[in-house]
């Protein structure tokens, strides 16, 4: 418990605050520029921030404390998962030990949870679609994220992130066994679903397809500002678990330096950049379903996780 | 059988692609183009010919190479360029109408998957292989015949349930790459030339479901009930 | 002098088939009859000559033994029968052009169903039999009728995924049997009965179960059963005789050897039982669709059925009774199917429709040919003093005898079942009065050389059910040990 660990640790959660605007504005500037569009730039989400923050609150009439609790909880839940995962070091930092990934699966969920009840909270009627129609999404992704943290925890025989990704970085018979390799892909197919990516991509603002949207209508100023970097940091935490813990565990920091800690910022946000490249190159290349068919994509991943399952056994 | 005290990477790969033939087998069951079954039928064959290699090598018996090429060859060109040829005879693309979905057929098959599972640890047990490839053959043998089973048992196209058929023997074929790879040389040839024949006799009865109804489609054979 | 009638048994086919496909029309008749009346001529003495012991050729490939000779000995007499019938049927159908290759696939299927039990090998076995559904199915889908080629599909697809079934249950007796006789070896039924004893129990229960159900389908046990009575009614006739009296009986063999390598292995009681259980679930099956058939053939095929469940029976009972009475049972239903299918084809061609309801006054129209038809028709639900009654007794005592009581008292209840519904129909046809009388001039009675084998068919029947040859005991007694201990 050095003061080094506690400064890598405080740096772990400001890296993940402050990078978190960068990657959603690069995923947008890909989408655009492999659409032959202009892009609205890089740091586009930083201006956006900005700009909300210095907008005038307007609370609806029939709002409760949920209204006000919703930003706050979720983003402090954001703030709290980069605490649990390897984002900087590969060793486990003090408080990490405060929950594993079921741990850090559940408070993800919790901060779902309270922007839906806001949605439902102020009475209006996008709100409630947008509420139904993202409980149904989760209802049909929830079991195949705990099937994956399953199936994670069969192959390292452990639940903690770090001894995973001790794992895969160790034995290359690990990391190419179709276990392994299918827990990538459903895992992938869970990050398309829950980062709003097609084929799902709720993040529309016309009435008949939205669902993230409908929930944060209501929402105006600070608050949509802090609902916005949440559901961005949300993104960047999942990328984090699917790039060190599963896919790229490569490049974290050993020891713990400074310029150890740099090299390995700028290693995470190169694999992203990687793992993004892959989403825009398969969002692109299919268009949005019917809502009845999102069970087909999350029953594929559904079978890859439990076939990943049946791997660990055999 | 392949030799059970493998180093770790080369089973790994070994059980890779005899997974991976098993996913390929769900791809076709989660599709509903008939295009997509061929391309899936046909990268299943390849996957279980560099099984073959793969197996040949590590059990050092070379003519399980040509069996393995022959295997490619045939059921991996062969094969779908006749399915191809009978699929662009045909006026439909995929599967019209459905007896179950294929997001609910999928979920079956995962079922189907973890039943093969238990099976085949009840039954390597008691030989003392529990755990070793044995299982491994024996789970994706009988997880990609019951996938042909599903597929037979939910399609009306007649294309479809030819494609189930197949992937029912490749399931066999499957499981007795690993298990049985000294089986006569004669032997693997004449069931491969079997499969042939009997695809190139479900083609002649295609073209006469063709002819005589218009459209292949199992559906419509409702007239001899009782 | 074995070898050279195997060998003229097996040219005779193939000489047919290339003949036949040269040919013209008639010629093609006749060369197929020719094969018939060459093949049963071997097949007669090669049965006498099968009890000196199993033979082998081939290097061990080709295996002659007595229950293989006798499988063979029922599908020649089937395939003479049907041959006769055939020159006169076929002509009937108005598709002369057609029946060159009608003939030579006809040839073909007589080839693979014969060559079947003489195979050595286990998979070449399967081969065989995977053969004769290619062949056959052609056969089935021969008039080009909506409901021939819908029964040619159900045919293939069903027939085919159960002996894929059957590949697996090979595979795995392979693998079973590697354990102790090495990775590579070939695979005859002498050298599983060899590795049986030490092959492990499990897998053996599961590899047997396999094959059951696999040739079961072949067979037509229920609940594997659903594709027998489309394909053979919608066959022509002299195929539906075929596929009932020959062909079944060659994948029922292929269960009999496999349930003796079972036996030796330490399997326990479940082959046996699972055996016996398919047969008394069909003999239910067929007792229910008997009793309301409305189609002439479908109840011939469902008969079918109901008989195949009786050998199961037979051969699962076991021990020295129940193999005598299944094997008597198998020429007698040869033969008995073969009449009444030869029946039913007259039937549909002087009446021109396939309804029970339709036919009418047979009894008086045509009296000769309708009293061969009613007597085989009391013959086939097991009355005496016809064949099958003689053994089907056989069956039920040695079902008391070991200690099946329950499937014996079952198969008993239900040939009592299937006898009233089946001669119900019969009576319909013959005696009930018909409402619109239709000129007699209309229904001409078919030529000779279709009545002709009704009479070759019964003859055999009746000496059968009056008297048991000894030889005929001793020879099965012979073919019971080979099954229970072979070498």
């Amino acid at each position: 418990m050095s003061w080094r660990d506690i400064l890598l640790q405080i740096a772990q959660v400001l890296s993940v605050l402050a990078f978190a605007p960068l990657l959603q504005g690069a995923i947008v500037q890909f989408e655009e520029r492999v659409q032959r569009a202009q892009g609205p730039g890089l740091l586009q989400p930083y201006r956006d921030l900005w700009k909300l923050f210095h907008k005038q609150l307007v609370v609806p009439q029939t709002a409760s404390w949920i209204y006000w609790a919703a930003p706050v909880t979720a983003f402090t839940a954001m703030l709290t998962v980069p605490i649990l995962i390897p984002v900087l070091t590969d060793f486990p930092l003090p408080l990490s030990d405060m929950g594993d990934i079921l741990g850090g699966g559940l408070i993800l969920t919790l901060g779902s949870f309270m922007v839906l009840l806001a949605g439902l909270d102020s009475g209006s009627a996008y709100g409630g679609i947008g509420s139904s129609r993202a409980v149904m999404v989760a209802i049909l992704a929830e079991p195949t994220l705990i099937l994956v943290f399953v199936g994670i925890s069969l192959l390292a025989k452990s639940m903690l992130p770090f001894v995973v990704n001790h794992l895969l970085v160790g034995s290359p018979a690990v990391y190419w066994s179709p276990a392994h390799l299918f827990l990538v892909a459903a895992f992938f197919i869970l990050l398309l679903v829950e980062t709003d990516r097609l084929p799902i991509h709720s993040s529309t603002h016309i009435e008949v397809y939205m669902i993230e949207e409908a929930r944060i209508l209501e929402y105006s100023g600070p608050l949509l500002a802090l609902l916005k970097w949440a559901s961005m940091m949300k993104q960047f935490i999942l990328y984090t678990i699917f790039c060190n813990v599963l896919v790229l565990p490569w490049g974290l920091s050993q020891r713990g330096s400074a310029l150890g800690a740099a090299a390995s910022l700028a290693a995470v946000l190169t694999k992203f950049l990687l793992v993004a490249l892959a989403v825009v190159a398969v969002e692109t290349a299919q268009s949005r379903l019917r809502f009845y068919r999102y069970q087909e994509p999350l029953a594929a991943s559904f079978l890859l996780a439990v076939l990943a399952i049946i791997g660990t056994q055999l | 059988m392949l030799p059970t005290g493998l180093d770790p990477l080369a089973s790994s790969l070994v059980s890779l692609m005899a997974i991976a033939s098993l996913l390929l087998a769900f791809v076709m069951l989660g599709s509903r183009w008939l295009d997509n079954y061929l391309y899936a039928f046909a990268a299943q064959s390849w996957a279980m010919a560099g099984l073959g290699v793969a197996v040949g090598w590590f059990a050092h018996s070379p003519e399980l190479y040509l069996v393995a090429a022959l295997s490619a060859l045939f059921r991996g060109l062969v094969l779908p360029y006749l399915l191809w040829r009978m699929i662009r005879r045909l006026e439909v693309a995929r599967e019209l109408h459905e007896s179950v979905r294929p997001a609910s057929a999928l979920v079956i098959g995962a079922l189907g998957v973890i039943f093969a599972l238990a099976v085949s640890s009840r039954i390597a047990r008691p030989l003392g292989l529990g755990g070793t490839v044995a299982v491994l053959a024996l789970t994706v043998m009988l997880a990609t015949m019951l996938i042909g089973f599903l597929m037979l048992a939910i399609r009306r196209e007649a294309i479809s349930q030819i494609i189930g058929l197949l992937v029912l023997e490749n399931g066999i074929r499957l499981g007795a790459q690993i298990l049985i790879p000294g089986m006569p040389l004669l032997i693997e040839l004449m069931i491969l030339a079997d499969v042939l024949a009997a695809v190139a006799c479900l083609a002649v009865l295609v073209r006469y479901l063709l002819s005589q109804f218009g459209n292949a489609s199992t559906a419509q054979l409702r007239r001899l009930v009782g | 002098m074995t070898g050279a009638l195997l060998l003229l048994l097996v040219i005779a086919p193939a000489l047919a088939v290339l003949g036949c496909l040269v040919a013209r029309p008639g010629q093609a008749a006749t060369l197929n009859l020719a094969a018939g009346v060459v093949v049963f001529a071997a097949a007669v003495p090669l049965t006498m000559l099968s009890r000196g012991g199993p033979y082998r050729y081939w290097g061990g490939y080709i295996v002659f033994d007595a229950i293989g000779a006798w499988v063979v000995l029922c599908a020649a007499s089937v395939y003479l029968l049907s041959s006769i019938y055939a020159v006169g049927y076929m002509r009937l159908l108005g598709e002369d052009q057609r029946l060159p290759s009608f003939y030579a696939l006809y040839a073909g299927f007589a080839l693979a169903i014969l060559i079947s039990p003489l195979m050595n090998n286990a998979a070449l076995y399967w081969i065989a039999i995977e053969l004769t559904t290619l062949v056959s199915t052609f056969l089935v889908a021969f008039e080009r009728a909506p409901e021939s080629i819908e029964a040619a599909w159900k045919y293939i697809v069903i027939v085919s995924t159960g002996i894929s079934l059957a590949l697996l249950g090979t595979v795995l007796f392979y693998w079973n049997a590697s354990f102790v006789l090495g990775p590579t070896y070939n695979m005859t039924w002498d050298a599983l009965h060899h590795a049986a004893p030490s092959m492990n129990p499990t897998l053996t229960v599961l590899a047997f179960l396999l094959v059951l159900v696999g040739y079961g389908t072949k067979v037509g046990l229920a609940p594997m059963h659903t594709w027998l009575p489309d394909a053979h009614s919608e066959s022509p006739a002299p195929v539906s005789a075929m596929l009932s009296g020959a062909l079944l009986n060659a994948a029922m063999l292929g269960i009999v050897r496999y349930l003796a390598i079972a036996e030796r292995a330490p399997s326990g009681a479940l082959p046996r039982l699972a055996l016996v259980a398919l047969g008394a679930l069909s003999l239910l099956v067929a007792a229910l669709f008997i009793v309301r058939q409305r189609g002439i053939k479908r109840l011939m095929a469902y008969s079918s059925v109901e008989h195949m469940g009786v050998m199961a029976l037979g051969f699962g009972f076991g021990g020295p009774f129940g193999v005598a009475g299944a094997l008597y049972h198998m020429l007698n239903h040869s033969l008995n199917k073969s009449l009444m299918f030869f029946g039913a084809g007259n039937m549909m061609r002087t009446y021109g429709t396939k309804e029970i309801g339709q036919i009418r006054a047979v009894a008086r129209r045509f009296p000769v040919q309708a009293a061969l038809w009613l007597a085989g028709a009391v013959a086939i639900t097991g009355a005496p003093p016809f064949g099958l009654f003689l053994s089907e007794l056989v069956v039920l005592r040695a079902g008391f005898q070991r200690s099946f009581a329950w499937a014996a008292g079952l198969m008993a209840g239900l040939l009592i079942v299937i006898f009233i519904g089946f001669l119900d129909h019969f009576r319909a046809m013959y005696f009930a009065p018909q409402d619109d009388e239709v000129g007699a001039a209309e229904l001409r009675s078919p030529g000779a050389w279709c009545i002709a084998p009704m009479w070759l068919a019964l003859a055999p029947l009746v000496v059968f059910g009056l008297w048991w040859p000894q030889p005929l005991w001793d020879f099965f007694a012979h073919t019971a040990r080979l099954l229970s201990s072979a070498p």
